[in-house]
Order: C-alpha cells, then sequence, then structure tokens
C-alpha cells in the first residue's frame, strides 16, 4: 500500500469534518498543555528546593575532622521527632552544588576549582514537616557539627505548594487525556461512518484488514501530533514570556530550567499526544461494526 | 470451485435461512439459484462469500476451507470472488474508471496493472467511451455494468451475483446477461441468485431451487420453476398471505407467474425467443420437478 494513499486519506477525513476534529485536538492540547505545564512547573519547583527534596527539613554540616559519623547518624535515627536520617559524602555534596548551581557560572567555578571544599553532611527528615526546632536544639552541642541550616518557611511553602498542585495537575490531566481519548474516537468513529460504503466495498473486493483500518489509525494519531505540536508551543511561548516579565523575583527563587529538559519532555509529551490519538481511534476500529469482520 | 455439505445457517433470534443444503459447483459452470423473496438465496451468496458463518456444515470456495478460515484470511478469499448486487456498490464520487480502478488499488497492485487492466475490463462491459462519468450520469443498466467491471478486473475465479437484474428493465437484463455470459465463458464460475424468470427460461443453465431454505431442485439446463403439485402448495401457502385470491387457481396458466408479479413481465425478444412462455410452461408440469442433488 503507498504511503501517499494513507496519507491523502487520513488528510482528506480531518477536512471532512473539521469542527469535530477541532474539539478532539482542542481536547488534546489542553491536557497535554496542563502536563507540560506541569512538567515545567515541577522542574522549577524541584531546582529551588532540591537540597529539600523528600521532606529534608535539616540540613547537619559536619566538620572535614569529625570520624564518628556512623555513631552520629545512629543516635540521631534514635530521636522520636525524627522520621529519617542520611548521610551525603563530600563527593555527593560536590555534585548536588554543581545541580544547585546550574546557572551561576561564577559560584560554579569556585567549587570545581576546589571540589573538597563542600562538607559532608546529615540530613534529616524530621516526624513532623513543620515542627523541627527540638532536633535543631538537640544537636546544636553534638561535636562533630560545623553548621546547622534548617529550611525555613519559604520551603516549606513551595514545597507544600508544589506537592498540592502536582497532584491537582495530574488529576486534571488524566482526567482531560480520558476526555481526549473519547473525543478521538469519536472523530475516528464519524469518519468511518461517513466512509461506510467504501469501506464496504473495500471489504467486498478483498483489501485486507489494515489497509482498511490504517488511515484511521493514522488520522487520530495525527490529531494527538497537532494537539501535542500546539500544547508544546503555547508552554514554552508562556514560559519564555514569564522569563523575560520576571525579572524583580527574590534572588533566591530561580526559574531557569534547562533546554535539554525542554527537549526531553516536549518530545515525549508529543509522543504522548499521538498515543492518547493511537488509543482513541483503536477504539473506534474495534468497536465499530463496519469493521468487524 | 464451490462445495457445500450440510451447510445450514441460523440467524440470531431462530430464523432458519437455509437447511441442510449440499451443493458442488464445478469450475466454468453457470448456476441460477432461484426461489422466492427468503428462500434462501442471498444467504447462500453472503456464505459463499464468507460475509456469514454457517450455523453448520462446511463450505470450500476456490480451493479454500471458507467456513473454517481465520478472519484475517478472508480478504485473501475475497480476492479470487468477484461479486454483483442489486444495488450496485458503486462510489458516487468516483468516476467509471476510478471505481473500478479502486478494487485493485485496495488491494495493493501496481500502478501499471490498473493502467492495463482497467481499460480492458470497461472494455469488456462495454462502458470505455464513459470512464471519465460519474455513475449518476449513468443508467441503471450502465451502473451494473460498472460493477461487473469492478468485479471482475482482478480476473477472480468464481463470480457471485446477488439478483444483478433485480433493479433494470428486461432489455436492459439482457445486456447485463451477455457480459455475465462473456465473463463465464472466459472460464469464470458464476453464480447468480435471481427471481428473473425470463433470464433463466432464455439462457437454459445449471437452475438450483430454493424453498425456504431447503434446496428443492438441482437441474442441468433448467427453468425458472416447473410446478409439481407439492412446489405449487408450497408457493400458494407462501402466497395466501398476500392479496392475491385464490381465484387465479382456475386458470391453470395464471397462478405460475401471477405470485412474481413484481418480476418484469414480458422478456427481450433476444434473450427469449418466446416471450413471456406461458406455452412451456403449460406444457412442463410433470417434468421431473425435483431432482435433489
Amino acid at each position: 500500500m503507498s504511503l501517499q494513499y494513507v496519507f491523502i486519506e487520513a488528510f482528506n477525513n480531518i477536512r471532512r469534518n473539521a469542527l469535530v476534529v477541532l474539539g478532539a485536538i482542542l481536547a488534546v492540547f489542553i491536557s497535554l498543555l496542563l502536563m507540560f505545564g506541569t512538567l515545567i512547573f515541577g522542574e522549577i519547583a524541584r531546582i529551588n528546593t532540591l537540597r529539600w527534596s523528600e521532606d529534608v527539613r535539616v540540613i547537619v554540616f559536619l566538620r572535614d575532622e569529625f570520624r564518628d559519623v556512623d555513631e552520629l547518624q545512629e543516635e540521631v535515627q534514635g530521636w522520636e521527632e525524627v522520621a529519617e536520617v542520611f548521610y551525603l559524602s563530600k563527593s555527593a555534596a560536590y555534585d548536588e552544588a554543581l545541580e544547585l548551581l546550574r546557572n551561576n557560572t561564577a559560584a560554579r567555578r569556585v567549587i570545581e576549582e576546589q571540589p573538597t571544599i563542600l562538607p559532608a553532611s546529615l540530613r534529616v527528615r524530621p516526624a513532623d514537616l513543620t515542627d523541627y526546632d527540638t532536633i535543631v536544639q538537640r544537636l546544636q552541642g553534638s561535636p562533630g557539627v560545623e553548621q546547622i541550616i534548617t529550611a525555613g518557611p519559604q520551603v516549606d511553602a513551595l514545597a507544600g505548594l508544589r506537592d498540592g498542585l502536582r497532584v491537582v495537575f495530574w488529576v486534571l490531566s488524566i482526567a482531560l487525556g480520558v476526555a481526549a481519548v473519547a473525543l478521538i474516537a469519536n472523530t475516528i468513529h464519524m469518519a468511518i461512518y461517513a466512509r461506510r460504503e467504501e469501506i464496504e466495498i473495500m471489504r467486498l473486493v478483498g483489501a485486507s484488514n489494515w489497509f482498511v483500518r490504517i488511515p484511521f489509525l493514522l488520522e487520530g494519531m495525527l490529531e494527538g501530533l497537532f494537539g501535542g505540536i500546539l500544547a508544546i508551543a503555547v508552554a514554552v511561548f508562556v514560559y519564555r514570556l514569564s522569563l523575560d516579565r520576571l525579572t524583580d523575583l527574590p534572588t533566591f527563587i530561580n526559574i531557569q530550567i534547562g533546554n535539554e529538559f525542554l527537549v526531553r519532555w516536549g518530545v515525549l509529551t508529543l509522543v504522548f499526544g499521538v498515543l492518547v490519538g493511537a488509543v482513541g481511534s483503536s477504539l473506534s476500529l474495534a468497536v465499530h461494526r463496519y469493521l468487524r469482520t | 470451485m464451490i462445495r457445500l455439505e450440510n451447510v445450514t445457517k441460523v440467524y440470531d433470534g431462530g430464523v432458519v435461512a437455509v437447511k441442510d443444503v449440499a451443493l458442488e459447483i464445478a469450475k466454468g459452470e453457470f448456476v441460477f439459484l432461484v426461489g422466492p423473496s427468503g428462500s434462501g438465496k442471498s444467504t447462500l451468496i453472503r456464505l459463499m462469500m464468507r460475509e456469514d458463518q454457517p450455523t453448520n456444515g462446511d463450505i470450500w470456495v476456490a480451493g479454500k476451507h471458507a467456513s473454517a478460515m481465520a478472519n484475517w484470511k478472508i480478504p485473501h478469499l475475497r480476492r479470487s470472488i468477484g461479486t454483483v448486487f442489486q444495488d450496485f456498490k458503486l462510489l458516487p464520487n468516483k468516476t467509471v474508471y476510478e471505481n473500478v480502478a479502486f478494487a485493485l488499488e485496495v488491494t495493493g497492485r501496481p500502478r501499471s496493472v490498473i493502467r492495463n487492466q482497467v481499460p480492458q475490463v470497461l472494455k469488456l462491459v462495454g462502458l470505455s467511451a464513459n470512464a471519465e462519468r460519474y455513475p449518476r450520469q449513468l443508467s441503471g443498466g450502465e451502473q451494473q455494468r460498472v460493477s461487473i467491471a469492478r468485479a471482475f478486473v482482478n480476473r477472480p475465479l468464481i463470480l457471485l451475483a446477488d439478483e444483478p437484474t433485480g433493479n433494470l428493465d428486461p432489455a436492459t437484463s439482457v445486456g447485463i446477461m451477455r457480459i455475465l455470459d462473456r465473463i463465464n465463458r472466459t472460464g469464470t464460475t458464476v453464480v447468480m441468485a435471481t427471481h428473473d424468470h425470463a433470464i433463466v427460461d432464455a439462457m437454459r443453465r445449471r437452475v438450483v431451487q430454493l424453498e425456504r431454505g431447503r434446496l428443492v431442485r438441482d437441474q442441468r439446463s433448467g427453468v425458472y420453476e416447473r410446478r409439481s403439485r407439492s412446489a405449487g402448495a408450497i408457493t400458494e401457502e407462501l402466497v395466501a398471505p398476500l392479496a392475491v385470491p385464490p381465484a387465479p387457481r382456475l386458470d391453470p396458466e395464471i397462478p405460475a407467474r401471477q405470485p412474481e408479479t413484481a418480476s418484469p413481465p414480458p422478456p427481450a425478444a433476444e434473450v427469449a425467443p418466446t416471450p413471456s412462455a406461458p406455452p412451456p410452461e403449460a406444457a412442463l408440469p410433470e417434468d421431473e420437478p425435483e431432482t435433489t442433488s
């Protein structure tokens, strides 16, 4: 079967039901926009709360000459205010710093010149995420402790916001994704119905099942792809716009995310859009009586 | 070429369309399936093209065990069967040429084959001059010739025709029968379900008669209907609910025709030298009516 035939058929279908197809594409678009937006927002939040991920609220930097790390870790782990303690070595601290300072070349260069400048640390996840003063007080006297820093209210707020929004966004994305699948299934259903005579004749003269189906499958995938492209274009546009406009943010907030991230997740979002289209059209093809053998 | 063994088809809801039919059709034969509406002719055609599955029994078509084959193999079976229907089933938005070419396109034949075969088969059916016309610009007979061309363009082993002259006037029907005869002479097996007395009587080919799903007669060089008393009784019983009063019984010639008033009256002189021939019927009443094979 010629590729040209398949594409012409798919495009003709889309043209014939322009309005319904537009609805389906918009559904894919909104769903994927939310998904991609959530990913971007999540990345920004992650960059800004990197050290405080996994609910770490207290970081205990250790003196380089301190040897009894294991004992200290064990002791702190035993406290009832503490949910978990883990150890971050000097080399791990170096990796973390490079990530944290990704957009701060000057600071990064300083660290790169002296990879051992950063201390090892204990990271503490408190049992109660909003109350960790006791832990700080109890640690203060310990012999190996160089410095203690805590998350503070901004991080608590940002992390809370991040988790909350993430749930809302994912639920919305999934719900809209399901709607998008259903709408695409509907457009394919209409396309099949519109062409039922042609399908009947194709089957009479012995066209293979795939020959009959592939144009419809492709149509759904194209609709998903268009929705995905639209979503990415809008998301990237809005993101770029906010980079330009939001110049007076507090310095501790960093909204720069790498292009690599945008490209990787952009491609995945497109793939997901195509997948939504494929699932939608497959559903329609599977249930349609004109195609049943 | 076609073999049916004890074939029974019961549709959902318990309607017995075909009951225990055994039939063997050799390569190159021309067979008429006759019988009143609802006698199972169309069901038999549908079973032969594997549009339906028999409830019981086995069917072999073109060397393949059609009743037992997997669904995905049906397209390959169909490529060795051409099908023609009462309602032509042409695509209105395609020209005559495109309608015929469609059968080759969707079975993935190369363009060179299409360019070669389509004009040939259009010539065979006498439509070379109308290749660029659309079906709506053609008469019924011409449309049926297009559909025959489409059925024959990939040189099938078997041509199945379900009342191909059902919508046509007698003179036009003659033209259609000439083409089917010509196709039969190329070695193609032709099976034609029909109500058309004149055609069957004029062609003098093998006649298989069905009554209420049963095969009641299989006759070489047969005519449409020869009534034994029992067959006549069956017909009357079937017709009784209709508005045809028992009065015609008085005249031995009328009951044979009258139930079938829908079928064309006097056939064209070219095919039937003895048009509307009541005499033969009167002459043949006791002639071995039931030679069930």
